[in-house]
């Protein structure tokens, strides 16, 4: 049952070689959410030394820590940085001080989602400016400081893997500033694909749709948001370890071909009437 | 009827077929490009229907004549372009509008037959290609361009479960792209009309009226389209207000596939900060 929710453990699989990631330095932008954490323990199984990143110096800390014991425990070195993504500067220096800390960066992962759901008449400059700012000027910074890294890696190259939403293609009530900030991401990955790829470097989007832990939009109180996730061909919604192995093949020896695309993991949703 | 003042829209003097003008969208179409002037063969299987849209048209104080044709058949088109010819001495559009469902319902996947699938690609995809072909052959001859406008279907962009008619409808889209690349240097344009769902003509009774109502519903303008509002958006493609205007598709479908995530109803409210 292809469809299935059950973890993918990459260890336990036989190990293709293009799936191996030893010896590869990778930094997640927001290792604290759900999404980040599954692509940090992806990487970690397939073998990646790895900086996580969180947005802020709270109790995103203290998950983050608390997944960094977890990787020490599979045989993996992580350090925990806090990178407030609002300011480019801010990216800019905390990704210089883990590429001389790792020695370079390989793979970057940026998982920053703000999501704000309101009319467009009550949504205020500072909402759009923070929902803008979490949704598409983080992953900009993270693409613009992270090349700069994977210019300097000798060889120069890397991958820059971005998350972002179905509703940045897609439309729906309230989610006005939220879709456009994610579409400005998506557009991202196809504008800097072009640019970056004479440097060796890849970039990719992988787009979400309706996943469990995404309770900022799909609030168990509204019908309408249980209506939407049978929306999805199976039914269900995705789950962080469904994402985690699309990062893996992006990052992957055997995907340095594939640059400026943006692709679903969604279920199916976006795909059918 | 020549509008005035003189408009990009105006079909006078030119010569327009429309496939499938028998009855809903190809009609309507037929009778939008007839009103702003255009000659209009009307095609389809079916006499009697498209002679009652030539009688519609000409009790407007239009000009169109009735050609019935089989449009699975490609001889059968080129006698259409002929006949058209022949009738108002050139063709400057192509409406390649007829097709349909048909097919059997309720199959399972594994199940579909070769002859059913081969018949809904022949209804929808090769009477396209034959009716293109046919059209750019006579718009080369004549060394002025020319406009084909396809009808696709909403369903190709998004998979259903009626499966051969959105594939062939899929083909209709592609044959769309590559024809306008193919044809441009001949000042050839096309582009496809892509319907989402559209009532084919006025409710019979008050029953049928209300299912409509209930499946509009699900739309998110809260209704389906009509026949006639495929008119204005034919006449653009097929006049010169569309004349920088190529392998384009053009969805009408009350604005159902910019979304289709959830319900129409759905609006998640969500603060930032708020607990999740």
């Amino acid at each position: 049952m292809t469809t299935s929710g059950t973890p993918v453990d990459l260890a336990a699989l036989p190990g293709p070689a293009h799936l191996r990631l030893d010896g590869k330095r990778a930094l997640i932008v927001a290792a604290e959410s759900p999404v980040g954490a599954a692509i940090a323990r992806a990487y970690a199984q397939a073998g990646a030394e790895l900086a996580l990143a969180v947005l802020r110096p709270d109790e995103a800390v203290v998950s983050a820590k608390r997944l960094q014991r977890e990787l020490e425990g599979l045989g993996t070195r992580s350090t925990v940085y806090v990178m407030d993504v609002v300011l480019g500067k801010n990216v800019q220096v905390t990704t210089r001080q883990i590429a001389k800390e790792l020695g370079g960066v390989d793979i970057a992962v940026c998982a920053s989602d703000l999501f704000l759901g309101k009319p467009i008449g009550r949504t205020s400059d500072s909402e759009l400016q923070q929902v803008m700012a979490y949704n598409f000027n983080a992953h900009f910074f993270v693409a613009r400081s992270a090349s700069d890294e994977m210019r300097r890696n000798d060889p120069a190259g890397g991958r820059i893997i971005l998350l972002s939403h179905v509703l940045g293609e897609r439309g729906l009530s309230n989610t006005a500033a939220y879709g456009a900030a994610h579409g400005a991401t998506q557009q991202l990955v196809r504008s800097l694909s072009q640019e970056l790829a004479p440097q060796g470097v890849t970039i990719n989007g992988i787009s979400t749709g309706w996943m469990d832990w995404m309770q900022d939009r799909l609030d168990e109180r509204n019908d309408d948001a249980g209506r939407a996730v049978r929306f999805t061909l199976p039914r269900r919604a995705g789950s962080p370890e469904d994402v985690a192995p699309m990062a893996v093949w992006l990052a992957g020896s055997g995907a340095g071909n594939v640059t400026g695309q943006v692709f679903h993991v969604d279920g199916g949703l976006t795909q059918h009437l | 009827m020549v509008l005035d003042p003189p408009s990009p829209f105006d079909m006078d003097g030119k010569v327009a077929i429309v496939t499938g003008s028998g009855r809903g969208l190809g009609k309507a179409m037929a009778k939008a490009l007839a009103a702003a002037g255009a000659q209009v063969v009307c095609a389809a299987r079916t006499p009697e229907q498209i002679e009652q849209t030539v009688a519609e048209i000409t009790s407007d104080g239009g000009t169109a004549i009735a050609v019935p044709t089989d449009v699975t058949s490609s001889a059968a088109v080129d006698a259409l372009v002929a006949r058209a010819v022949e009738a108002y001495g050139r063709l400057d559009v192509m409406i390649a509008n007829a097709g349909g469902g048909g097919g059997p319902q309720n199959l399972e996947f594994w199940e579909y037959p070769d002859d059913a699938f081969e018949s809904v690609v022949a209804t929808n995809l090769k009477s396209a290609f034959y009716s293109d072909r046919a059209a750019a052959r006579q718009f080369v001859a004549q060394g002025e361009g020319g406009v084909i406008v396809n009808v696709a279907s909403g369903t190709a962009l998004r998979g259903n479960q009626q499966f051969a008619y959105p594939t062939a409808k899929g083909g209709v889209i592609s044959l769309t792209k590559s024809a306008a690349t193919m044809l441009a240097k001949h000042d050839i344009r096309v582009n496809a009309i892509v319907p989402g769902y559209i009532n084919q003509r006025p409710p019979r009774d008050e029953q049928e009226a209300e299912v409509r109502r209930n499946r509009g519903v699900r739309v998110p303008v809260r209704r389906l389209g009509d026949w006639w509002e495929l008119g204005p958006l034919a006449l653009y493609l097929a006049s010169d207000a569309s004349r920088y205007v190529t392998g384009e598709l053009f969805i009408i479908d009350g604005g159902g596939l910019a979304g289709g995530l959830a319900p129409v109803t759905f609006a998640p409210a969500h603060e930032i900060g708020a607990a999740s």
